[in-house]
């Protein structure tokens, strides 16, 4: 499942080809060809998600596994940009009009999407808290004989699980109250108790920060070359642009993030577009996702591991609050059986939640990597002549 | 995360039972983990009656409530002893009799921990007498070990009742235990300024250099050695997640807290930096590389040694959750050098904060490498390494930033005077300052450009490049990549004052701006250690003798000319001085001096040795052929009128305007003395 391997990639025939042609002047058919190409690889990786995301097995869109098909398809599809973009190019192509705007704001998109990238990243990792949350709900009702202690303290846990998928954003997390307490401490210093117990991990963000305001400015002055440009290069870097604020949007969806208010739903890819199709596809089912859920509840992301999560916990809440020892049958396979889901729905995120951190942690490199390779070529422009040292 | 409970689980034993018959509370020590492991076919249930009678009468007599607790929990210790080892495979404990349980044992015993030792811990009293936290500890263990024994067995509806009691203890218990936990990690550290203070009175010779906390974490032995026994109940009554989550939080919060509050170190995201001002990213910077410093030093390892002591048991845990907290604060540390190497900062002063970064990661390496260890480790150290390249390779552009500088410098406005050109000046101190640097960047240039050419698919002439160097091997050898770069930049300085010098009309004053500006690049260079060893003996050499070309092409363009007319040919003819041609040689040279020191006293040496190298060197020339040629021709002159129309200047005249050469001054007309 490794992005880097470029399997079915004409990345490679682009620079063997490229290699033996020495002169790249007057060959603005093979560019065409790179580009229908580069169009076409986009248009089968999306159309790829958007038919894994059917799938009601394995990959359902969303979940856990379908958000690191996500990640890999951008991180393919970004090999491929490159390569078409720079790859054995002539620089001075790219300091030409259109170009020579496009490409700064493509770059001024990158490291916003850096930004989000480490939002998301943080979100990861408050995932990773309310899986193990749930785990310490799965081993006390796991637990047989089951008693009062175990109900309670899996209620403990879940209580407090549910407080955390409700934490409003960039509360320091100090509205999450501790579910159930001896009290003392509590009396004693309230602040550090509330903010306290099952405090969520994630790393915020710089002050001030908004995950919607990163996606809208990422889609700013993002509009389709028209005409002439969009036979050139101007149009690779506008369906990269695309799907990077497309997969960029989806993490924010999906990962609590800090500041999502105000998240937009609409994009503004013109559905006409070939390759954009699959891509519009998935937007908005994530858009009528988004837009289904109560604002309360959507803070935790669309997530879907997340949301069962939160279905299971409550659910079992339910169960805790009327047990009574000694627990009747008909209940009790009841609740192992919702049990039984939230362990699988934990292992998935145990499996999951680390790799998919790790991806996001590879786009952040590679996106670094790409911009100080895009900037060189804009530098070799800037010098005379060319050789450096 | 796993668990590592407890191997030697109680198990039964005749001997256990009857020890039970003994009423003597001192006979036995209370034992926590009873260590006998007696065979199984050996067990007897059938005593449970008796236990119970001892239990309740031996609790008449005892009077003092201590000594009744103690009791009562040998007793408990005992009935565990006397239950199945729980290790045994599950069907045979299927077949194994029902195991009666000592109920009223259990509920005294649930009684007094509840009673006597929670109830009044949860209320007011803190946590802290040795005694009393030690005791409740131990109860809390038999606690976790009747939950698990019982576990294992087939209760009936009582001893369901019992086992369901006790649970709810336990769970009671483990939460106060989490909370305690709690409390001691947020609230029981050495505060800052305690930790002032007291290093103000003892250790104030070891705090000089720093005046930083060096007691980081801060929590006094006696509470980490606490906090290490309510961790070990906790995990081995299977609480080990919310002990870890507890731990987690405070640690994290904590950590987070110090790196803001005390290193003032701020977040900021990689989009915010790209727009600071330079100002304030000096500033940041100047805190980052504190901050950095602080934690791989400091913070770091007081977090290591921290979840060591803490989770001593448990060497994988204290790993992992180590690599997890240190994780968050390290790779926001990386990401605000990630960004800073990301802006668009080119100028020299810029470039050493660069530099300064890259040398704070560098150097703090090894004390990190010793810090994280396996796979999360490798992968920290990556993640700093990676950060460095980015500051190495933005340092490369910064610096070969100075190649467009010169390149770009096409004025077609000649400096007045011919004097040092400004870019000479900024280059020259530039390559200065940078060399201060010059390990650091031999080192960024040797390294970092060299990941570029390996990896890089976007730059085809790099492949030229190292073809061309492969040829010129002998040549290049020797040079590293930092002073090759830096010889570039020479040859390009060199070329386009070059230039320059061909925008004077005045071929002398071209020479004299060649050699204004070669001088002073030849005592910058000789005036920096560093610069001088990576140019070389050679280069100097060179220049040198190009310094002295110019100044013969400007001793013969402007000189060579005026002496003609002090050549004695052509005056004699026959024996005879030819007197107009005489008077004709007076008038143009006086004309031509004349004219040389009005205009070259507006020239500008300002260098004092080779202005008076200069002036030496012309006086040398002219005087004494001027002294000569007025010796021998002067009284050809009528004195009076005639020779002072023809000799307007005496050889001390001479010798005054020259001193008056190469000043800048807009120069008066040359006056012969009063």
């Amino acid at each position: 499942m490794r992005a880097t391997d470029n399997q079915g990639s004409f990345l490679n025939r682009i620079s063997i080809r490229r290699n033996q042609v020495v002169s790249m002047d007057g060959n603005h058919e093979q560019e065409l060809e790179d580009l229908e190409l580069f169009q076409k690889y986009v248009a089968d990786r999306f159309s790829d998600l958007l038919s894994s995301s059917s799938d009601e097995a394995a990959d359902s869109l969303l979940s856990v596994s379908w958000l690191r098909k996500l990640v890999d398809v951008f991180l393919c599809c970004e090999a491929e940009f490159k390569a078409v973009l720079i790859m054995g190019r002539d620089p001075s192509q790219v300091s030409k009009p259109p170009l020579d705007r496009l490409v700064p704001e493509f770059l001024d998109r990158v490291v916003k999407a850096l930004d989000v990238c480490n939002a998301v990243s943080h979100g990861v990792e408050s995932v990773r808290h309310y899986q193990k949350l749930a785990e310490i709900a799965v081993s006390a009702f796991e637990q047989r004989p089951i008693g009062d202690g175990q109900v309670r303290r899996a209620k403990k846990a879940l209580n407090s699980l549910m407080l955390t998928l409700e934490e409003k954003e960039g509360s320091n997390h100090k509205s999450a109250e501790r579910a159930w307490s001896f009290g003392r401490r509590g009396a004693t210093n309230k602040d550090r108790a509330a903010a306290g117990q099952f405090r969520s991990l994630s790393w915020n963000m710089a002050k001030g920060w908004s995950a919607a305001k990163q996606i809208q400015a990422m889609s700013a002055n993002l509009v389709a070359p028209r005409g002439a440009e969009s036979s050139g290069l101007a149009s690779p870097v506008y369906i990269m642009s695309t799907v990077t604020l497309f997969v960029m949007w989806a993490l924010v969806a999906a990962i609590p993030c800090q500041e999502r208010n105000g998240l937009s739903t609409h994009f503004p890819v013109p559905r006409q577009l070939g390759w954009a199709q699959s891509m519009v596809a998935l937007q908005e089912k994530i858009a009528e996702e988004w837009k289904k859920k109560k604002e309360k509840t959507r803070l935790a992301g669309l997530l879907e591991e997340t949301q069962k999560l939160e279905r299971l916990g409550q659910s079992l809440i339910e169960f805790a609050d009327s047990f009574h020892f000694p627990a009747e049958a008909a209940r009790l396979d009841e609740m192992a059986s919702q049990v039984s889901e939230l362990a699988d729905t934990c292992k998935k995120m145990e499996e999951g939640l680390v790799p998919l951190q790790q991806q996001i942690r590879e786009v952040f490199h590679r996106l670094v990597r790409s911009r100080t390779e895009v900037l060189n070529v804009l530098d070799q422009v800037g010098k005379v002549s060319a050789p450096t040292m | 995360m796993e668990t590592n409970l407890p191997e030697n689980s109680p198990s039964c034993g005749r001997e256990d039972t009857e020890a039970v018959f003994d009423a003597n509370p001192s006979s036995d020590q209370t034992d926590r983990l009873p260590k006998e492991n007696v065979g199984e076919d050996d067990r007897n249930v059938d005593d449970e009656e008796i236990v119970q009678g001892e239990v309740t009468a031996s609790s008449g007599p005892v009077s003092d409530p201590h000594l009744e607790y103690l009791k009562i929990s040998e007793n408990i210790d005992e009935f565990l002893s006397s239950l199945p080892s729980n290790t045994d495979d599950d069907n045979e404990n299927e077949n194994v009799v029902p195991v009666q349980i000592p109920h009223e044992l259990i509920e005294t015993f649930l009684d007094h921990l509840v009673e006597a030792k929670l109830s009044k811990l949860e209320g007011a009293a803190q946590w802290g007498d040795p005694d009393e936290d030690l005791s409740f500890l131990e109860a809390v263990h038999r606690i976790s070990n009747l939950t698990k024994s019982l576990r294992q067995l087939k209760l009936d509806s009582h001893g369901s009742q019992i086992f369901n009691r006790i649970g709810g203890i336990h769970q009671r218990a483990m939460s106060f235990l989490e909370e305690e936990f709690r409390f001691l990690l947020e609230e029981s550290r050495t505060t800052e300024s305690d930790t002032k203070g007291r290093q103000d009175q003892h250790l104030q010779m070891e705090s000089e250099s720093t005046g930083d906390m060096i007691n980081f974490p801060g929590y006094p032995d006696d509470v980490v050695s606490s906090m290490n026994k309510m961790a070990k109940e906790m995990i081995s009554g299977g609480y080990e997640s919310e002990c870890f989550q507890v731990y987690m939080a405070a640690r994290s919060n904590e950590l987070e807290e110090s790196l803001h509050k005390q290193l003032g170190f701020e977040k900021h995201s990689i989009d915010e930096v790209q727009r600071m001002q330079w100002e304030s990213l000096e500033r940041e910077i100047a805190t980052w590389i504190k901050a950095f410093k602080q934690c791989a030093t400091l913070y770091f390892s007081g977090e290591k040694t921290l979840a060591e002591a803490v989770f001593s048991d448990h060497p994988s845990i204290s790993a992992s959750l180590f690599g997890n907290l240190t994780r968050g604060v390290l790779i926001q540390l990386l990401d605000f050098a990630e960004g800073v190497a990301m802006t668009k900062q080119r100028s020299a002063e810029k470039l050493f904060k660069f530099l300064d970064m890259y040398e704070n990661l560098r150097d703090l390496m090894p004390s990190m490498e010793s810090l994280f260890e396996g796979e999360c480790g490798d992968d920290l150290k990556t993640e700093i390494n990676l950060a460095r390249c980015r500051l190495g390779e933005t340092a490369i552009l910064m610096f070969c930033d100075l190649e467009n500088s010169i390149k770009f410098d096409t004025g077609k406005t000649p400096v007045p005077g011919g004097a040092v050109h400004p870019l000479t000046r900024y280059s020259m101190n530039y390559l200065k300052y940078a060399c201060e640097y010059k390990d650091t960047l031999e080192q960024v240039f040797r390294e970092h450009s060299k990941i570029e050419r390996a990896d890089s698919i976007d730059r085809p002439q790099y492949l030229e490049d190292e073809t061309q160097s492969l040829n010129n091997q002998n040549e290049t050898q020797s040079r590293s990549p930092f002073s090759a770069q830096l010889m570039r930049v020479m040859e390009l300085l060199d070329s386009n004052l070059e230039g320059k010098a061909k925008l004077y009309k005045d071929v002398a004053l071209s020479n004299i701006f060649m050699m204004n500006n070669g001088r002073y690049i030849l005592q910058k260079i000789k005036g920096s250690a560093e610069i001088h060893g990576l140019m070389g003996d050679t280069w100097c050499r060179k220049r040198s003798s190009d310094m002295r070309q110019y100044h013969k092409n400007y001793q013969r363009e402007t000189w060579n000319k005026l002496l003609g007319c002090l050549n004695h040919e052509g005056l004699n003819v026959n024996g005879k001085v030819v007197k107009p041609v005489l008077k004709e040689r007076f008038k143009s040279f006086n004309q031509m001096f004349d004219e040389i020191h009005k205009t070259q006293s507006t020239w500008v040496v300002s260098d004092e040795q080779l202005q008076s190298e200069l002036r030496v060197s012309i006086s040398a020339v002219v005087i004494p052929a001027y002294r000569s040629f007025l010796g021998r021709f002067s009284q050809y002159l009528q004195a009076g009128r005639q020779t002072e129309k023809y000799v307007k200047f005496q050889p001390e005249d001479i010798e005054d305007c020259i001193d008056k050469l190469f000043e800048g001054n807009p120069a008066s007309t040359a006056r012969k003395r009063p």
